[in-house]
This record gives C-alpha cells, structure tokens and sequence, in this order.
C-alpha cells in the first residue's frame, strides 16, 4: 500500500461490504532501524508491573544510566483483546504503531506472530535471554526458538481462598462444586486459564486437547454456571472482592495474591491437584518499529540475574531468568524461597501450558467461549 | 434579484455543511459499517477477512443465542428508569418548588456524583451492598432477606446501580420542565376544585410531561446499553447485551454477532421510544 | 381610616344585618403581614349578594392581597371572612364556592379552550358537562374555538376564556384579579363593557380588582379605593368622585385642585372657609375636618373662567386676581393653567360651548365655583397624595 499524505490507502478504503483478509506486508514489516541516532525507546506494558520507575536505583533508571537511551513507558494495555484492537487497523494496513516494544501474554503473542506482525530479534543482541531464560518457558510451540518474543514475567493461575472464612480448597473440582462456595467464587475470564482447568477436570489435556474434550470441558463449566455457583468472571479487582469476604476462593493469579497477602495475610494461594497453569506475558517488536536495537538492548538488560531479581523483588511474578534466585539473596531472602517468585522442580513439574491454537481455532474457541459466559 | 436568493441559497448550504459533515462521519459511515459488519458471513476471522454476504442468519442466531441477557437489558433498564422516574420526580418537584435559595447548591450535588468516575462511583456499590455490609446486615434483620441471602450479584443490585448512576439525567431535564411551570396554574386548579393530589395529576404531572418524557428517554436509552453496572454489581446470571457485545466484538473475534446485535438493540430501542414518545403524545417535542 | 358604615347612603353599608344572617361576603378586621410589612390592616367589608364591587387602588395597596385572602390563595394573620353566613376563613381553596379569574388569566395550557372551561365543573363530578360548556362558551362568543389550545388565542379571547372557566361554577364570589391589564386600551374598554354585561346576565357577586379607576367607575356599582393596606373610602363611583372624603381619593380618582384654607365659622349647613382672604362656603356635608384648616376641594371642570371684572354667573365663589399661564387646547374643552394671587396654579377644564372667548396666555381672568362643588378635606393629610399613583 502507498502511503499519501499521512492517510494511507488501506485506511480510505471504507469496509463497505467486508473485510479483506490480512496480507503480510509488502516490506516484511521492516522500518529502518534508527537506534543508533535516536538513543529512544517506546514501550507499552501492564499496570503495576515494573519497580518504581522514579527511583533513580530502580531498573529502568540504571538502564536509561547505562545505555544512554531515553525510554518512554506507557501503561497502556489492560487486556489482550482490547490491546489487539485497538493497534488492528495500523497493523493490518501496514502502519506503524509508534511503539518500539508490547507485552502480551502467550496466546495473545502467538496470535500477532501468526499474523507477521512481529520483527525477529537478533539473536546475537540478545545473549542473556538465549543463556538466562528457565527451562520451563523454552519451547513454546508458537515460538520455539525465541526469534520473536522474550518473556517478560511468568505467572501461575491457581486457586486462592480466604483462610478466615472458608477452609482450604485444595483442587478445582473443589472450587466449583463444594456446597460452602456456592455463589461465592468466581473464575477469571480469560478463556485459556480457565478452560485449561475445565479440561483438567473433565480428564483431558489443556496442552493436547480434542474438539470433543473441548466441548465436555464447556459444557461443564456451563453446568457450574447454570447451577449459580459462580458469582461473575473475572479479571480485576477479584482479590479485592476475597479479601473483603464478597468471595471466599476464586481462580487466581499467583502474582495478584502475593500483592494481596501483604494487606490482607489470610489469603492463600493454592496449587490445586489438577496442576497449575503457567503463561508467561512477553516482549515483543511490531512491525515498523524504529528502535530495534534499543529494544533488544532492554530485553539482554532485564536478562541479567542481578536486574531481572530486582524486578522480581517489586512485582512478585515468576521470574524468568535463571541466576536471579541467587541473585534474590542479596535483596530478599523471604523471597528467594518463595515458590511462587521462584518456582521449585515439583511445582514446574505441574504446570502445563495452554494447547497453541492457531488463529482459527483461537476465535473458534473464544467464540464458543464468550458464548457461555456472556449469556 | 435572482442573484441575491443564489447567494442566500448557497449561505444557507454553507451553514449546514459543517453539521451535515459531522453527521456523515460520526453516523452515517459508522452506521453504515456496521450494517454491513452484522451481515457478514459467519465463520470469517481476522486473518482470513470477512465477507459480505448479506448473511441475515447472523440477527436470528443472535436473538436464539443472547435473548437472554437482551431481556435483561431493557427489563434492567426499564425498572431503573422507573425508580429514577419516581425519586427522580420528587427530588426535582422539592427543588424546583420548595426549595428557595438552596436550589442551586441542590442542583450542583445531584450533579456532583459526575465528578468523580463512573467506575468508581460502581466500585463504591459494591462495598455498600457486600454480604456484610451494612445493607444486607439491616434487610437479614428485618427478615428481607433470608440469612444467607445477599444483594450484590443479583438483579437487584444492578438496577440499583443502574439507577444510582442515571438519576441525574432523570432529575434535570425533569428540573427544567417543572421549574418552568407557572404556579399560578398550581393556584387555579386549586380555586377551581381541585384538592392538591388532583391537582397535581391534572396540572403539574402534565405540564411536566415533556421532562418526564426526555427523562425517561435519556436514562432509558443508554442505562439500556449500560453493561458496567452489570458486571460489577451482578454475577453469571445477570449478563446484559453489553457485555455480550463487547465480548463478541473483542475476545470472541464475531464481529457480525456483536454488530446484529448491536442493530437489534438500536432498532428496539428505535421502536419503543416512538411507541413511547406516541403514547405520551408529546410527538411535537421531537 | 374610613369605615365602610361612614358611607351610610350605600345598601352595602346599611347597617350590618347580624352576622349569621348576611347573605353576601364580610370581611372582618381581616389583617395579612409579611414580617414586619402590613399588606392589609384591620379591614373590615361587606359586599352585598348580587353586586359589582371593585377594590380600587395603586399598587401594593394590598388589594390583591385581600382578594386572595378571599379565594382561600393567603392564609389571613388575623380576622374573619364568612360568606352567605358560612366563615370561610380557614377553608381550603378547593373547597370555598370562589373562583377567580386571574391576572394572567393562568389558562392550563395542556388543556384546550372546552376542557379548561369544563375543569372546575368535572373536578366537582357536576353532570351535564357539555351543555353547560357550550353555553358558557356562547355566553363569551368563543363556541369555534372549542378546540384550540390557549396559545392559538389572542389576549382578548383567552380573557373571556378565563371569565368562562370561573363564571361557570356559578360561584358565590367572582374574583377578577387585575383582568384587563394585558389587554390594549382599545380591547379594555369592549371588555369593560362585556364583563359588565356579563354580570347583569348571570347576577352573580363580582369583586373586581383593579388600579385603574376609570375602569372601576365604569364597571363597578360600588367602589372601594384602597391605600396603604386600608380603605380610604367606599361607595358608588359619583359619590366617590363628587363627594372625596380624602386628598388620596380626591386626587387619585380624577383631578382636584386643592387649596389652603381656615374654617372661620360652621352656620347651620355651610362652613366658611378664608381662603387667601376670600371667603368661601362648602356644604357641611362635604366637609369633612374637624376645624381649623383644611384643604379647600374643586374639581377643575366645576371652575368657571372669565375675564377679570366680568360678572360670572355662577352664584358662588368667585376669586379673582388670576393670570392665564397656560392654555390647553383638546378640543371639546380647553384646559387652563391660572396663577393665583397666592402664587398657586389652578387647573380649569372649560367646555367649549362657544359661548366664551378663549383666553390667552397672560390674559387675566377671575375663577369661580358653586359652593355645592367645592368640598373640605383634612389638613394634616398630604395634599399630593395619590397624584402620583392616578394612572
């Protein structure tokens, strides 16, 4: 498509009678990499996910200290979906985004890469990510050899309880079938977390599953919701909700309830029997991003041991970088044990990773999904 | 002569261009897209594209699949603006008329919930209508409510909500409209028979009609299009049309559901205001 | 200041029949405050069965005040009002058989010209609705606009509409509370004449509240001027205007020329008056001060003009030593100005018979009145009061 005048073709191009199917981009995609003159670096992450970035010891400040680059962080994505749309129409027709770097979780990024929306790192530039990274985010399906994505955080979804009022619940099957719950909990409404544990549940397998063990696994979260045992789906303010006794358990997320323990102790988080779910939210570069280098330059930064256990010492996510559990020692030991900042070999043994869908099969399911939980 | 009308003719097209631009591309384009988005084929994604294909299939399946949470959102609706009708009305009735110099300050703090977020304000509910709040605790012992009864997650709470939130687009337009009333009709109808109660349904309730009917339409229309107050206030059971819309547009990827049923929502709503605005017989205010 | 039983000569004021007994409306030492300000002060008035009377007065006078008292709108501070024997005082609006017909007629707009006329009768479940209606609207010439709203009607139409929404509830008490006031001078005086001619028809008590004293003389069988929360005077409108018990009256009704004097001596039915040193003769009848000085009452049409030394044929008064300032021609009279010795002008309407010459400016001439014209009126009242608030 040529650009004319700021307003590219594709976007006069009113979606009259449909929409035409997304066509890799004529150019791969690739804007010239003006880092070396452009020491900048835009970047757009999640909420409360990074060490203050005023505090001049902080990672992001030693960063900007050390390589010289300007970093411009916006807190702009809230959730998946809404992130995709709202950058769809620029990356579909071809237009940059004006970021250098997003963060998205698994299904999320293996959907863009799908779509050829995302730049290849160069693998010599990024060192620490190919040496640090632990074992159990290596592989991914969508992604094996990380040519696209770094992880940024890893988390677990579990279950956590309010320990003041109910007593521990100590697997799924008990989350959404025990009497003293009833209309007390709810589940996250993101369908991959969820509904890798409903596949869980119903003895199939979240990392290989068949349409009809998909079909069984919805149908009885169907039958959960259908029975009233479920307050709402959620995605925020649910440990809020726990912790005021609103809810007494819920589906959660591990770094969520760490937060939360600080406020409020009686809540636990719990491996459930049925394993746990571990994603991770991931660095990547879009298309068009002028900045590559700089990019690459912050991902080998937070690959370091030393930084990537000071970042995990603030947002109590799983860390992804192997070393940094030592390097945890020196800031906090509490933490270094923790289990859920530093996941032991047993803990890992039991999580799974959601099966990698591609992108019809991701709005197949997501339909089918939202189907139930919206009506 | 003749040249003089031209230019009047052109001047007055020169003054409707902006408004006629603005419609064009706030509405008619957007409209139009999504006329189209709701008849695409099913089954198209964002990788493969979609196709128009005239597929009216799409409004039918929406209707089979989500009359529920379609009901729900006029029904919802519906009781709020009743509720916000009947404080609403009396809130506006004691500052209009009996209020004296308080009734600018009266009319700042019905306004004054809108300074702060929408969000927020609903956040706030649910602490006030907890299972242990103070709410639930009173209606448990007076025998409202059964001893694990609750409010939050419950129809209930989201047409409190609902209500909550809209008052003040009940409460001024019926300000206006009865602030506007003559008082000395007040005092004719009295000198000729009426008690005070028959005279306000056959004096004041009519000449405050036009409030009462953009009331109504203006807590109505997007309290029915409102999905915030049921996710935050209600549970699995009281999903509305707008938060089926929103997920089907973005999670789900079915940009034909959530546009067949966005079409379904505006024409129905279309349909029941002017039923509504011709029972009223208020046509002349439109 | 006046009470009403001064006024012996009017059937409203014959001698009060007892209370219970008296079939028309009576307000007794009826008083209205807002805080500190009197609107209306001790008033007591009787208005016979079947009469037009009209409360006269300038503004604030607090005649709108006592009518709403008398529709039930004001909650008396103190007093009495019975109607046909029955007190009403503290009956609700709704309830008293009073209707009014307000300044600004507040026609129900919702409602069309038949249904603001039938409203009083259906709120009272009368039967016969639409007969009645139709004849109400004939009654003021309005049966095409049956069906128009108020707003489709000029201010003379929606005048007689509000005549009709109150006239048909056949009230005990008609109150018209200022009902010509928005109406241009023209359409004032048809309508003077239609709600006269109404009144006549329907024999109903019509109490008419207005500041405009032409209109009240026209209109009304009785008169009660009005003034600071009290009633000056009452009676019929030629009594009132020949007979002036006050400076207030004798200016605010009409013109007055009103001239100092000292009451020298009371013979029989004549008091004497030196005025400027002349002598002259007021019936006692008409005057009304306690002696000593007072004000000397004419009204200007009653003062004959001629040139000085001319015998004038009025048997009376006669003073001379007056000087033409101002000459005034209107047609069917002519209007003077004439400085008096005394330094005061007097004003002298003279018709224009063709008998006299018209004088000029400068020209001096000798005034002269009969004596039972002239009326005396307290000196410590104000000489202008009332000028100003005449319309």
């Amino acid at each position: 498509m040529v650009a004319f005048g700021g307003l590219s073709a594709a976007a006069l191009k009113l979606p009259m009678f449909g929409i035409d199917a997304i066509q890799a981009c004529a150019d791969g995609g690739i804007a010239k990499d003006v880092s070396s003159s452009e020491r900048d670096l835009i970047i757009s992450n999640w909420t409360g996910y990074i060490d203050p970035r005023k505090n001049k010891n902080g990672t992001l400040a030693q960063f900007e200290d050390e390589t010289g680059i300007s970093v411009t962080y916006n807190v702009d994505v809230n959730d998946n979906a809404e992130f995709y749309a709202k950058v769809r129409n620029q990356m579909r027709a071809c237009e940059p985004i004006d970021r250098d770097m997003i963060i998205l979780t698994d299904w999320m990024a293996a959907r863009m890469i799908g779509l050829d929306w995302i730049q290849p790192l160069d693998k010599k530039k990024v060192p620490n990510l190919h040496a640090n990274l632990i074992e159990s985010l290596q592989g991914k399906a969508w992604d094996p050899d990380l040519v696209y994505h770094a992880p940024w955080q890893s988390g677990l979804t579990g279950i956590a309880y309010n320990a003041d009022l109910v007593d521990e619940v100590g697997s799924f099957e008990e989350l959404i079938s025990r009497d003293d719950l009833k209309g007390k909990i709810t589940l996250l409404s993101e369908m991959n977390d969820t509904m890798g544990f409903f596949l869980k549940v119903v003895g199939a397998d979240p990392g290989d599953f068949s349409d009809t063990e998909w079909e069984n696994a919805l149908d009885r979260l169907k039958q959960v919701k259908d029975d009233g045992h479920l307050r709402q789906f959620a995605g925020n303010n649910y440990l809020q909700q726990l912790s005021q006794g609103v809810l007494v358990a819920c589906e959660a997320w591990s770094g969520d309830v760490i937060q939360a323990q600080y406020d409020n102790p009686n809540l636990k988080f719990v491996a459930p029997e049925e394993g746990l779910a571990l994603w991770s939210d991931n660095m990547m570069v879009p298309n068009y991003a002028t900045h590559q280098t700089n990019a690459e330059a912050w991902i080998d930064y937070y690959y370091r041991p030393e930084v990537a256990a000071k970042l995990a010492a603030w947002v109590n996510y799983i860390c992804p970088v192997q070393g940094a559990q030592e390097a945890m020692l020196e800031i906090d030991p509490s933490l270094a044990e923790n289990t859920l900042i530093f996941p032991d070999s047993d803990m890992l043994s039991n999580t799974w990773d959601f099966m990698s869908l591609d992108d019809e099969q991701q709005q197949k399911y997501e339909g089918e999904w939202a189907d139930v939980i919206s009506s | 002569m003749a040249d003089t009308d031209r230019r009047k003719g052109l001047t007055a097209y020169l003054l409707m261009a902006p408004a006629v631009l603005v419609l064009a591309l706030f509405f008619v384009i957007p409209f139009y897209s999504l006329v189209a988005a709701s008849l695409y084929e099913p089954g198209g994604s964002d990788k493969e594209g979609w196709e128009m294909t005239y597929h009216v299939g799409n409004y039918v399946d929406a209707v089979q699949d989500y009359w529920e949470p379609l009901w729900h959102a006029i029904a919802y609706s519906a009781a709020a603006t009743l509720i916000c009708l009947v404080l609403g009305y009396v809130l506006a009735y004691a500052i209009a008329f009996k209020s004296g110099r308080w009734k600018s300050l009266l009319l700042v703090l019905v306004i004054a919930p809108f300074f702060t977020s929408f969000l927020v304000r609903t956040l706030s509910w649910q602490l006030i209508l907890a299972d242990d709040g103070w709410i639930v605790d009173t209606f448990q012992f007076l025998h409202l409510l059964g001893d694990d009864g609750r409010l939050l997650g419950t129809h209930f709470a989201v047409v409190m909500g609902l209500a909550y939130n809209f008052l003040p687009f009940m409460v001024l337009p019926l300000f206006a409209s009865i602030d506007k009333i003559d008082h000395r009709l007040i005092e004719a109808s009295g000198d000729l028979y009426s008690n005070p109660v028959v005279g306000f349904f056959k004096v004041t309730w009519p000449l405050s009609l036009p409030g009462v009917v953009s009331g109504t339409l203006l807590t109505f229309i997007p309290a029915a299009g409102d999905y915030i107050n049921a996710e935050l206030l209600g549970s699995t059971e009281t999903n509305v049309i707008g938060n089926v819309i929103q997920l089907q547009a973005t999670d789900a990827g079915h940009p034909n559901t959530a546009a067949a049923l966005s079409m379904i929502l505006m024409v129905g709503i279309l349909v029941m205001v002017l039923v509504y605005i011709r029972k009223a017989g208020t046509e002349e205010l439109l | 200041m006046s009470s009403p039983a001064e006024t012996t000569d009017d059937p409203a004021k014959a001698a009060p029949a007892s209370r219970s007994s008296y079939d028309g409306l009576r307000l007794s030492a009826l008083s209205k405050s807002y805080g500190s300000f009197h609107a209306v002060q001790s008033l007591d008035l009787d208005v016979p069965k079947g009469s037009f009377f009209a409360l006269l007065g300038p503004s604030g006078c607090g005649k709108t005040t006592t009518l709403r008292m008398v529709a039930g709108l004001e909650t008396p501070t103190s007093g009495t009002i019975t109607l046909a024997g029955q007190d009403i005082t503290a009956t609700k609006p709704y309830r008293r058989p009073v209707n009014t017909v307000f300044q600004n007629y507040a026609l129900f707009p919702h409602l069309d010209i038949y249904e603001n006329v039938a409203f009083g009768l259906r709120r009272r479940k009368v039967g016969g609705v639409d007969a009645k209606v139709k004849e109400m609207l004939e009654l003021v010439e309005l049966e095409a606009q049956a069906r128009k709203k108020p707003a489709q009607l000029s201010g003379g139409q929606q005048q007689r509409v509000a005549l009709a929404r109150a006239l048909i509830n056949e009230p005990e008490v008609l109150l018209l509370d200022e009902p010509l006031g928005a109406l241009d001078l023209k359409l004032r005086r048809s309508m003077q004449i239609e709600i006269k001619r109404i009144q006549v028809e329907v024999g109903l008590t019509f109490i008419h509240v207005t500041h405009d004293q032409e209109e009240a003389m026209t209109m009304a069988d009785t008169v009660a001027v009005m003034n600071a929360g009290v009633i000056e005077q009452m009676g019929s409108p030629g009594e009132l205007y020949e007979n002036p018990r006050s400076t207030f009256v004798a200016n605010f009704l009409g013109q007055s020329n009103l001239i100092e004097g000292t009451v020298t001596s009371t013979a029989g039915d004549v008091v004497t008056v030196d005025m400027h040193g002349i002598q002259v003769s007021v019936p006692a009848a008409r005057a009304h001060t306690d002696g000593g000085k007072g004000w000397i009452g004419i009204r200007p049409e009653k003062v004959l003009i001629g040139a000085a030394g001319t015998e004038l044929d009025a048997p009376g008064n006669t003073v001379p030593g007056g000087v033409v300032t101002d000459v005034s021609f209107i047609g069917v009279s002519t209007q003077y100005l004439v400085k008096m010795p005394w330094g005061q002008e007097l004003q002298v309407f003279a018709q224009n018979t063709g008998r006299d010459r018209i004088f000029r400016v400068g020209d001096p001439v000798e005034l002269s009145w009969r004596p039972e014209y002239a009326f005396l009126l307290d000196h410590s009242q104000d000489v202008n009061a009332g000028a100003e608030e005449a319309v």
